[in-house]
């Protein structure tokens, strides 16, 4: 299953508090948006792969397989005055 | 050959026990022994996640620098899937390229067949660099 949500959270520290806000990014909004587009791009991925002797069905796959597969992804940076949190769901 | 298995094997020979005896035993010996390794593959879940969490020096506030990420195994699935799809043409220069960076990888290596095979090795993968007090510490683990 394609991931549905993504939070993206940053933090600032200054004069020793810790401020920041939190972004929840409907990333199936995101998906709906594209679908248009990805359907008319199709044709010419499928014929781009077969030029570079890839095989196209299995190349769209692998890479749905990517897309789907980042659900659960977390990454976190703190730097001591500024953090970064990336959590995909 | 196991010391359950030769200690039958002996009384056979001894004639302390019959050939039907020593298949019972034998049988059941294989029956236990493969309970055993199936509660073993139970006990031992499959990994998920690979974790990277890298801690540097603390500043003058003692807040460290840190880094955490969480990879789904199923990415990294995904990533080699697709690595292992480069046409053959182009392994040549992917190969350069890495090499020049320092990763000594041979991409033509990499076929689907062995995926699992790669991913699982991972699992088993528990990397804890800890430079003493004052420095960092990386730790890679699979969870």
């Amino acid at each position: 299953m394609i991931p549905l949500f993504a939070v993206i959270k940053f933090r600032n520290r200054k004069n020793d508090r810790w401020r920041g806000f939190r972004l929840w990014i409907p990333l199936f909004l995101v998906w709906v948006l594209l679908l248009p587009v990805v359907l008319l791009l199709v044709p010419f991925a499928v014929l781009t792969l077969r030029l570079a002797h890839m095989k196209a069905g299995r190349s769209l796959a692998a890479f749905w397989q990517l897309l789907c597969s980042l659900r659960g992804m977390h990454i976190e940076f703190e730097v001591p005055d500024h953090g970064v949190f990336v959590r995909v769901y | 050959m196991s010391e359950d298995r030769r200690s039958i094997l002996e009384m056979l020979a001894q004639g302390k026990i019959n050939t039907d005896e020593a298949e019972r035993l034998l049988a059941a010996l294989d029956k236990s022994m493969s309970a055993e390794s199936g509660a073993e593959t139970r006990t031992k879940p499959k990994a998920k996640y690979l974790r990277v969490l890298v801690e540097d020096v603390k500043d003058k506030h003692g807040v460290p620098t840190k880094v955490n990420v969480r990879v789904p195994m199923q990415l990294l699935r995904a990533g080699v899937k697709l690595a292992s799809l480069i046409p053959d043409q182009a392994h040549a220069g992917v190969n350069t390229a890495l090499h020049e960076q320092g990763v000594k990888i041979d991409l033509s290596q990499i076929k689907p067949e062995n995926l699992e095979e790669i991913v699982d090795t991972l699992e088993d993968l528990t990397v804890d660099v800890d430079q003493g007090s004052g420095h960092g510490t990386v730790r890679i683990f699979a969870e």
